[in-house]
């Protein structure tokens, strides 16, 4: 082989463009020669050298648009942890100089973390101003907190269960430590978190165990001792210990009148309790009527409750009327309690192996794909929602990618091509949208595939969360499913390995549904707005 | 609030791995010549080398390391294909491409100031060929079908292009390494 012939060999096998024939030889070539092997590494680099020079200049192309995600406040360690990711995206990004739309980059997170000292226990009728509405079971954001009206339990991780009245102003510290501007607020402290202190402005509480209350207004705090002692520390005056039964009226200038401590004037836990359990429960009715109407959407193909099947019978059965799909069978999968608390009405799919089977006949232009899910967390690289079994030609596939990304895309090609560099489907990813923090909260997840409008739209809680435009040499006009499974992914049924990916999400979902159409976002937004718990 | 270069250790690997970045990605590439997705597979072992960060023991060869798990992506993603295994190199030839691709002067900085010298020298229209021509991920059948030539006569160009700035780059060193 003389040098001008292995120079031309080198470029073919590098453009992708050699005979297997002439791909033998040079590998013969390289296996004896060094400088074969060198120049075939100068030209290796030299491609990598051009295409960054050459991506510097054309960076355009098919673009993600970001929606304003629901205005959330970014919290300090978030933000250190965001800072890595995009440090190492960084690193990807400029040195590679090789992301295209669609490229799988696949940013590992570090250990995560998440900032704040409390969580929303429940809430009834709740207006939070200033900030956004804090859903359930989410962290309470740092700094100072306006409950307008409505009624709050706070969760603090030390222990102590805080409920909040609206009209209030208050700030969680620390775990120990509690700042009230104004509003009533009544504290229960656990034997592990004695010694825990609510500030005002007039003094200073400290618990020496149980429960106590306080109404702050703008010059005058009330202290109510309910049950056990707490020690009083007004400004500029002595320390006052104050038992059961005892209630001290104090003023901004310093004049404590003692009065008689009012449990009934501040709402307990356990009336929140009650008035949480009876507005949930108003809520599910509420979904229920809903979604009896759903079901006889002639667009639905499939919608699956966990709630409605018989708890003790692995069938959860298709309540679609005109819906086409079979009954789902559920493998492995346990039963816990529905977005509304209700035993029994959700899968837990965490189990290893867990899926619900379904077989969906048929082709679709467009679908719509919907379910509400509880995520626990995502230690995949693909966390299943909706996966047809294998992944064969126009079949769909739902997931989750490990850095909280959505994932949906549609078979168009059986193979990538190697030579023509063509893929065998687009990939249609939503911006990141999960977190820690969002871990263990109920979130409707929807995704829609629009083959008239050509386009792709990611949908969290009843929000878009991002659209893509379809490129016309991915677009699939029949979409097909078949044999598919729920949050899971299967390989082949008829394949005797046994070993198999873990792809089962580890979270628990209540409802499934899919549609034969693509949802507007008014219909998703109204579908989310009475299902939500 | 704890900012990122907190963690020394974190921040010493980034760096590792930020400098080790051109080779890693080469040797990928030799390993899959001419398949687009070599660039996804070497942002999976950048990846897989985020995540496994703490099993790198520091003072050992990052590279060798690296490089070791970048192999294993590669197979990973050839299994994964499920395609015929034609155009592989044999495994004792990818081990030795890794021990050179590895001992490579990483000068990358200063080659790629060389290469944009060498493409000022080239004619307005030959360097708008290349720029199009890297721009795109396509075949350079689509291309040749874009510029309106044929697939032949274009090959034996960007052939022709190649070997220049290849000369001429490897000129530009020379003279570098003569003047210090």
């Amino acid at each position: 082989m003389n040098r001008q012939e292995r120079s031309q060999l080198i470029d073919a096998l590098i453009e992708g463009d050699i005979s297997e024939a002439d791909f033998l030889r040079l590998e013969a070539e390289f296996s004896v020669d060094p400088a074969a092997r060198q120049e075939y590494f100068d030209r290796l680099a030299l491609s990598a050298a051009l295409e960054t020079e050459a991506g510097a200049a054309s960076d355009s192309g098919r673009k993600i648009v970001a929606m304003p995600a629901p205005a959330r406040r970014w919290i300090p360690a978030f933000a250190a942890i965001a800072a890595i990711i995009i440090a190492m995206a960084a690193v990807a990004v400029v040195l590679l100089q090789n992301k295209r739309p669609g490229d799988a980059v696949v940013a590992a997170a570090p250990e995560p973390k998440a900032s704040g000292f409390a969580v929303i226990a429940g809430q009834s009728d709740t207006v939070w101003k200033n900030s956004p509405q804090l859903a359930d079971g989410a962290l309470l954001p740092a700094g100072s907190l306006q409950l307008a009206s409505g009624i709050a339990q706070l969760e603090l991780f030390s222990g102590v269960t805080v409920v909040v009245e609206g009209d209030a102003e208050f700030e969680i510290v620390s775990p120990m430590e509690m700042k009230v501007a104004h509003g009533k607020v009544r504290a229960r402290v656990p034997e592990p978190a004695q010694g825990f202190r609510i500030h005002t402005t007039e003094g200073e509480v400290v618990d020496l165990g149980t429960e106590f209350a306080l109404k702050v207004s703008a010059n005058q705090s009330e202290v109510h001792v309910l049950d056990g002692e707490v020690e009083w520390h007004p400004r500029a005056e002595a320390m006052r210990r104050m038992e059961r039964g005892e209630a001290l009226s104090w003023s901004a200038d310093g004049k404590g009148t003692a009065l008689a401590a009012n449990a009934a004037g501040f709402v307990g836990m356990s009336d929140l309790r009650e008035k949480l359990t009876a507005a949930r429960a108003s809520r599910r009715e509420d979904w229920q009527r809903v979604s009896k109407a759903l079901r006889r959407d002639p667009r639905l193909v499939a919608i699956y409750q966990a709630g409605t099947a018989d708890p003790g019978n692995r069938r959860l059965p298709n309540e679609a009327s005109a819906g086409t799909a079979s009954e789902g069978a559920i493998v492995a999968a346990a039963r816990v309690a529905d977005r509304w608390g209700m035993p029994g009405g959700a899968l837990d799919f965490s189990p290893t192996g867990s899926r619900v089977r379904v077989n969906v006949p048929g082709e679709y232009r467009s679908i719509t794909l919907l379910t509400w899910v509880k995520i626990n967390s995502l230690d995949r690289l693909y966390n299943s929602l909706f996966l047809t079994d294998g992944h064969d030609l126009h079949e769909p596939h739902w997931q989750i990618m490990g850095d909280g990304r959505l994932f949906f895309s549609v078979k168009k090609r059986d193979k990538s091509g190697r030579k023509t560099g063509e893929k065998d489907q687009h990939i249609f990813y939503s911006p990141k949208f999960w977190n820690a923090s969002l871990s263990g909260q109920w979130l409707m997840i929807a995704t829609t595939y629009d083959a008239d409008a050509r386009m792709v739209t990611h949908y969290l809680n009843g929000q878009v969360l991002s659209q893509e435009a379809v490129p016309a040499d991915y677009l699939v006009e029949n979409v097909s499913i078949g044999a598919a499974s729920i949050c899971n992914w299967s390989e082949p049924m008829y394949r005797k390995d046994a070993a198999f990916t873990i792809r089962n999400l580890n979270g628990c979902m209540d409802e499934f549904a899919l549609f034969a159409a693509a949802l507007t976002p008014k219909e998703i937004a109204d579908i989310y707005a009475h299902g939500k718990p | 609030m704890q900012p990122p270069d907190d963690n020394p250790n974190e921040s010493a690997f980034v760096a590792l791995l930020t400098g080790i970045q051109m080779p890693l990605r080469l040797y990928v590439q030799s390993l899959l010549p001419g398949d687009p997705a070599a660039k996804d597979v070497a942002q999976q072992a950048n990846a897989t080398l985020w995540q496994k960060r703490d099993d790198f023991a520091p003072g050992t060869n990052f590279k060798a390391w690296a490089f070791s798990v970048a192999r294993y992506e590669v197979l990973t993603y050839r299994k994964k294909q499920a395609r015929d295994a034609r155009l592989v190199f044999s495994e004792e030839l990818e081990e030795t491409f890794a021990e050179e691709i590895a001992a490579r002067g990483d000068g990358a900085e200063q080659q790629h100031e060389a290469l944009k010298r060498c493409l000022e020298k080239l004619r307005p229209q030959d360097r708008e060929l290349l720029m199009h021509r890297y721009a795109k991920s396509g075949t350079l059948h689509d291309f040749a079908a874009q510029a309106g030539r044929s697939v032949g006569g274009l090959k034996v160009t960007l052939h022709r292009l190649r070997n220049a700035l290849l000369e001429c780059m490897q000129k530009q060193t020379r003279a570098q390494e003569g003047l210090s």
